[in-house]
């Protein structure tokens, strides 16, 4: 007889994830998984976008002392001013407003501002959520109200995201390297009857097995020793190998 | 079926689909994909990619085939539900009906914004006048804004028509006015999410500063060189401000008061009931700043500028108890027709 799989559901439920993937539901009935990015990733293309900005006040702020005699000063003065009003409240604004939907720094570090329906923005809503960085980045450019809001919420969204209704996502993936993998010996049928999380739980393993080290893929394998019955690196080779049956032979 | 063989059989379809995306994106997009895509199978292929990404999860093809079609859908939702960017129809919809319509949808907090930014001038005016001491009106101010404010109004002579005669200054300060007043709006309305408290701050401030002002002017300046100058732009601009404020209270009150909403639900609605109200308020103070930039300083009888000041003045109050009636009427009229 084939022992219950519940040995394996941890206390706090099978559904208890980890990861940052939203799943949403569309009008054609199936589920996107949105992978919300996190304060950290954020807060480097925050720093990139002000780099990008203090580079392009730099440039225009000397090609306007270079030639600005031949408007004058007054008015380069005045061409001055308004460009660093488009930059100081409109940089954001326009860029997330825009088709790809994300700031230089942003851009760079592959994130894009979507709807929480995944949709992309309108310019209201990046009108908004940037307007509110004036709150979110108290006290002085620290950003520790927005750095707060987003810790608290599921989706990691500042104050200006939850008044516009928006989130930030990973908008391409990192591309997945993997080598070094040990070859399957062999394919081995699991022990016991498995529900479909864990046996995507399984298969998952199989399929990232490649991107650890030898000492993390055996570490992770432990976690699944009621099922192996095996511990160590043996453990780790049966766990490949009902991964590979999971996949191919069933 | 296996995972592999599920690829081998859709990856044509899915090559084709993944093209035309391509070829949708004008912003990656290659000319000679825009030539072969045919627009109308887009949402075709998009739901059998659907259907394939749900078959594949309920199969549990893998990770990859998962990431892949996950991405394809996404690409193709985002595709399909780009809108339509606002034309100039939309602007003059808003200019004409949208923003009237929703300050007076809005009137108690115009009731509220208003008190907060005139009942502080008027108190500083009024002890300013019957106060005997002067030192309070020169703390507020401080020295650098009673300077410029003795350079522009110091003596009846025109001196800011002087000061704007210089090429490119009527520029200049136009720019100037734009960067700050509208920050300024911006600031009101961002404060606002703080429980109301940033705008109320930035509101009664800027009222005792102007008090302030007006109490110097009257005291030290030429009266008739300042209200001169302010009189054409001071409507658009003092209203735009209020307005700003109204923008922020409306944010502060979703985070205060969600009322029977969740509080992010409610947050939502407060940002999408802001935004015409901000909008509007940033459009009228930059036409508050063409005036002042480009009409003020100008060199015309006082009595022109009076009237162009309180002729700005009626054109608001106007605007904004008659603003997109007639087409709101017409509207309520058709509804009620089809309904008949």
């Amino acid at each position: 007889m084939i022992p219950d799989s519940d040995v394996l559901k941890s206390k706090s439920g099978p559904f208890a994830r980890l990861d940052t993937l939203q799943a949403i539901e569309l009008a054609e009935g199936v589920e996107i998984r949105l992978r919300m990015a996190g304060p950290y990733a954020r807060v480097l293309a925050y720093a990139l976008d002000l780099l990008i900005r203090i580079a392009a006040i730099a440039v225009v702020g000397l090609i306007i002392s270079l030639f600005g005699f031949i408007l004058g000063s007054n008015v380069s003065m005045g061409v001055y001013a308004l460009f660093m009003f488009l930059l100081t409240f409109f940089y954001y604004v326009i860029f997330e407003a825009g088709k790809r939907g994300a700031s230089p720094g942003k851009r760079v570090m592959g994130l894009r501002v979507v709807d929480t329906s995944g949709a992309p923005i309108t310019f209201g809503q990046s009108f908004i959520r940037n307007m509110l960085r004036f709150a979110d980045m108290m006290p002085i450019f620290g950003y520790g109200v927005g750095l707060c809001c987003t810790l608290i919420t599921k989706r990691f969204q500042r104050l200006g995201d939850l008044l516009a209704n928006t989130v930030v996502v990973y908008d391409s993936l990192p591309v997945m390297t993997s080598g070094g993998l040990p070859p399957v010996v062999s394919a081995e049928a699991p022990g016991l009857a498995l529900s479909r999380e864990e046996q995507a739980a399984v298969v998952g393993f199989g399929e990232r097995a490649g991107m650890w080290s030898e000492e993390r893929r055996i570490e992770l394998a432990d976690h699944a020793a009621a099922l192996t019955g095996a511990s160590g690196k043996r453990g780790m080779t049966r766990l490949l190998g009902m991964a590979h049956w999971l996949v191919e032979k069933r | 079926m296996q995972g592999r063989e599920f690829e081998q059989r859709n990856a044509e379809r899915w090559r084709e689909y993944e093209q035309s995306l391509n070829g949708m994106d004008s912003a990656t997009g290659r000319s000679e994909d825009r030539v072969s895509v045919d627009p109308a199978k887009i949402p075709v292929m998009f739901r059998e990619v659907c259907a394939d990404l749900a078959l594949a999860r309920h199969r549990m093809y893998g990770m990859s085939v998962n990431e892949r079609l996950n991405t394809l859908v996404i690409r193709g939702h985002k595709l399909l539900h780009r809108r339509a960017s606002g034309t100039w129809g939309t602007f003059f919809q808003f200019v004409a009906v949208d923003f009237p319509v929703a300050v007076r949808v809005e009137w108690r907090l115009l009731l509220v914004a208003s008190l907060c930014f005139v009942l502080p001038i008027l108190g500083v005016v009024l002890i300013g006048f019957y106060w005997p001491n002067f030192t309070w009106i020169e703390a507020i101010l401080g020295d650098k804004t009673m300077d410029s404010l003795d350079m522009m109004y110091g003596s009846s002579d025109r001196q800011i028509e002087n000061l704007r005669s210089e090429y490119g200054s009527n520029f200049m300060m136009f720019s100037h006015y734009v960067y700050n007043n509208i920050g300024i709006d911006f600031r009101i309305y961002a404060g606002g999410i703080l429980a109301c408290l940033g705008s109320f701050f930035f509101l009664i401030y800027n009222g005792v500063f102007f008090g302030a002002v007006v109490v110097y002017i009257h005291v030290a300046c030429s009266k008739e060189a300042f209200y001169s100058f302010v009189a054409s732009h001071s409507s658009y601009e003092l209203i735009a401000m209020v307005v700003a404020g109204m923008a922020g209270l409306r944010i502060g009150l979703g985070l205060l008061h969600p009322g029977r909403k969740t509080l992010a639900k409610s947050l939502m609605d407060a940002g999408r009931r802001s935004l015409p109200l901000i909008i509007g308020a940033a459009l009228m103070t930059f036409f508050a700043a063409i005036v002042e930039g480009f009409w003020s300083a100008r060199d015309l009888p006082v009595t022109v500028k009076y009237v162009v000041g309180i002729a700005g003045w009626i054109l608001c109050v106007l605007y904004f108890v008659f603003g997109g009636r007639v087409v709101l009427a017409k509207k309520v009229r058709k509804i009620e027709g089809g309904a008949a």
